[in-house]
């Protein structure tokens, strides 16, 4: 069984808007991260599907691309929540508002 | 003939330099006196022959070709801005003879009358006399208008500083600072006129001038400057002030040369005034007014040189109205014999202040026989100012009259005739309440020093035979003169008789109170109507505009500096809350402009969605 293009943006689409409302609700700085990659594999989704449905590998190969820059990206966030937790003792992301005007 | 103008006129600013320059001499008292008086004796030579050499020219009689040493000033483009230099003709050598002939008479003078002062007063007071003589020298030599200016105004400045020599004086650095404002706004007038007739009609020449548009502009400008430097009504009100100086300097600033300068400058500059037509008639109507109420003042003055200073106004009114009936030999011929009478009459009555300690006439009293020679000087002085004849004032006065009958300019005429009465009688007032009456308390005899009796002597013959020197007079300016007895003459001899015999019914003998119903008039003219009059304009008119433009800047332009600047204080306050420091708000301001964009993307067509949907 092949699922239609439309299945696959409808579903890439459902991730997306899971990942913008965990994006907006979550308090805490890990549950953001994970969002943000929700998003970004949704975006992912898309790609391949894209790439499956025209025929060109372009799309596979900015994909691969894609989710190793994501990686390198949760690093470098992974690695700021953990100094967030050393310096205040807390992830909480509305708590950390050390940047106001 | 250039050489003598430039030793005369350079010979004061080298005595000027070296009182400057060594601090040893100028403090040194008389001997700084002595050095100064010695330069002006010099310069005094030299315009003497320098005058006498200008008479000899045959071409100079009739006011033509004069000698000119002049270098350009700024030049640009095959012109220039200005000359500098000197002119040599009959008006400037006829001029810097008598200016330096006072100087160096009221310098000699000076040595008597200054040498109880501290000795650094002496050396500034010469310092300042060389000053001026060179001042007003570089004034009356001057090739064109330009560096006359500059003459008049560094005249100016030696007529504050010497002004306000008793400076630790309140009312007389008052008096001084009045006299700079007063002819320092006359000036504007005449800047103004300076520099409309360079506008116009391209030159700071003295002659040369065609009648045109704007000739009639620059020569009123003109007689402003000039109304403000010889005391004309209504600009005289500093001149009466200006006798907190020392009297020798009244004598020669405020008597002789420097208000003079006006009239001088109108001489100068006559081919302007003589090409502005009909306006040369507003000279008279204001010097004629000015004779008349400046006369009248006089008439009230107990002060002896509050009386003489009120005379000068008057008297530079004569020359002025003598002008404006087109007769530059009229007021030339007056400034000359007024320049000697004047000078006489202010050091004489500098060797009564010298001697009785005091300026009021009633504390003098019976001069004639407790100071005999001044007393006679005097007298002599007021009989040429009166106009009695055989005295030099009498043959000027009278040709002032006469020119004023002939132009049938009538109101001025009354005026002037008028003014001669009150003049007789105001002089016959000081001589017979001052050196006639009975002393108030001091009967004792007086003395006056040789240094001040000398000078005092020559300027008496010259106010006695200066009217003699008419037609040389008039060769100088360039007209004719021959003495005639005229209707207008007649008339003037009968008001001067008139006036001296009124002062003589009333002053004469025992007091009389004949005209005691006069006194409310004479209080309100001692108590200065016009000072007032400044006053109230200055504080309803100045003072008013002066507050309406402080508003103004307080509130209107103020008011929007610190609006803008509390707006904008104001707007950081609240932009600042914008930025909370949490990540989560500025993900929900992103992901709704993202939003808000997509939706703008989705509903609208044409190049606006093609921005933000895709590819038009």
């Amino acid at each position: 069984m092949n699922p239609p293009l439309a299945a696959w943006l409808l579903m890439a689409a459902a991730l997306f808007c899971t990942g913008v409302y965990g994006l907006l609700t979550r308090r805490n700085t890990i549950a953001i991260l994970l969002s943000v990659e929700l998003m970004a594999n949704a975006v992912n989704v898309n790609l391949v599907a894209f790439s499956r449905f025209l025929g060109d590998l372009a799309g596979q190969v900015f994909t691969l691309f894609a989710v190793s820059l994501t990686v390198a990206e949760v690093v470098v966030g992974l690695a700021i929540v953990v100094l967030l937790y050393r310096s205040r003792s807390d992830i909480q992301a509305d708590r950390a508002d050390q940047l106001r005007g | 003939m250039i050489a003598l103008a430039s030793a005369a006129l350079l010979l004061p600013l080298a005595s000027f330099a070296l009182l400057a320059a060594l601090p040893q001499l100028r403090r040194g008292g008389l001997v700084a006196g002595v050095v100064s008086s010695a330069f002006a004796l010099v310069s005094l030579t030299c315009a003497t022959l320098l005058l006498l050499d200008v008479a000899a020219q045959p071409g100079m009689e009739t006011g033509v070709a004069p000698v000119l040493w002049v270098r350009d000033w700024l030049p640009h483009a095959g012109t220039s801005l200005a000359r500098l230099g000197v002119r040599v003709d009959g008006v400037s050598a006829g001029m810097t003879f008598i200016v330096s002939l006072v100087a160096s008479a009221v310098q000699v003078y000076s040595l008597g009358y200054m040498a109880h002062e501290g000795k650094p007063s002496i050396g500034r007071y010469f310092a300042w006399q060389s000053l001026f003589l060179f001042a007003m020298l570089s004034l009356v030599l001057a090739p064109d208008l330009l560096q006359a200016f500059a003459g008049w105004e560094l005249v100016g400045l030696c007529s504050y500083l010497l002004i306000g020599f008793y400076y630790q004086k309140p009312s007389a650095a008052k008096a001084a600072v009045k006299a700079f404002w007063v002819t320092k706004f006359a000036d504007m007038g005449l800047l103004a006129g300076l520099v409309l007739m360079r506008w116009k009609l391209g030159t700071w020449e003295w002659d040369g001038i065609e009648p045109g548009p704007y000739v009639a502009a620059v020569a009123l400008l003109i007689f402003v400057g000039a109304m403000g430097k010889s005391a004309q009504f209504p600009l005289h009100v500093w001149l009466p002030d200006a006798m907190e100086g020392p009297t020798p300097v009244s004598a020669l600033l405020h008597a002789a040369t420097m208000v003079a300068a006006g009239v001088y400058l109108i001489v100068r500059a006559f081919p302007i005034f003589e090409a502005a037509g009909p306006a040369l008639q507003v000279l008279a109507y204001v010097g004629s007014l000015t004779a008349f109420i400046a006369a009248c003042t006089a008439v009230v003055q107990d002060d002896i040189k509050k009386v003489l200073a009120y005379s000068t106004c008057s008297q530079l009114g004569y020359m002025v109205a003598g002008l404006g009936a087109g007769s530059a030999m009229a007021g030339y011929f007056h400034l000359t014999t007024h320049a000697f009478f004047k000078a006489l009459l202010f050091l004489a009555a500098g060797a009564a202040i010298h001697a009785v300690h005091s300026n009021s006439i009633k504390d003098m009293g019976g001069l004639l026989r407790r100071l005999p020679g001044g007393a006679v000087l005097f007298i002599t002085g007021a009989l040429a100012l009166m106009g009695i004849p055989g005295f030099s004032g009498f043959f000027s006065k009278d040709l002032i009259l006469e020119v004023l009958e002939e132009e049938h300019l009538w109101v001025p005429f009354a005026l002037c005739l008028a003014s001669a009465g009150l003049t007789a009688f105001y002089m016959g007032r000081v001589i017979f309440v001052a050196y006639l009456g009975k002393p108030a308390h001091d009967t004792g005899k007086l003395h006056t020093p040789w240094v001040m009796a000398a000078p005092m002597a020559v300027l008496a013959v010259l106010a006695i035979f200066a009217g003699l020197l008419g037609p040389t007079v008039a060769g100088l300016v360039g007209g004719e003169y021959h003495f005639a007895l005229s209707p207008a003459g007649i008339a003037a001899l009968v008001f001067a008789f008139g006036g001296l015999g009124v002062a003589w019914f009333l002053y004469g003998g025992a007091p009389r109170t004949t005209f005691d119903f006069l006194a409310p008039v004479g209080a309100f003219i001692r108590s200065g109507p016009m000072d007032k009059l400044y006053e109230t304009g200055w504080r309803s008119g100045l003072l008013v505009v002066a507050a309406a433009a402080g508003w103004w800047d307080r509130y209107i332009v103020d008011g929007l500096m610190n609006l803008t600047g509390w707006a904008v204080m104001e707007g950081g306050q609240r932009a600042r809350r914008l930025q909370t420091g949490k990540a989560p708000d500025y993900v929900l301001v992103v992901v709704v402009a993202l939003i808000v964009l997509a939706a703008w993307g989705l509903f609208s067509t044409g190049a606006t969605a093609g921005v933000v949907g895709g590819a038009p």
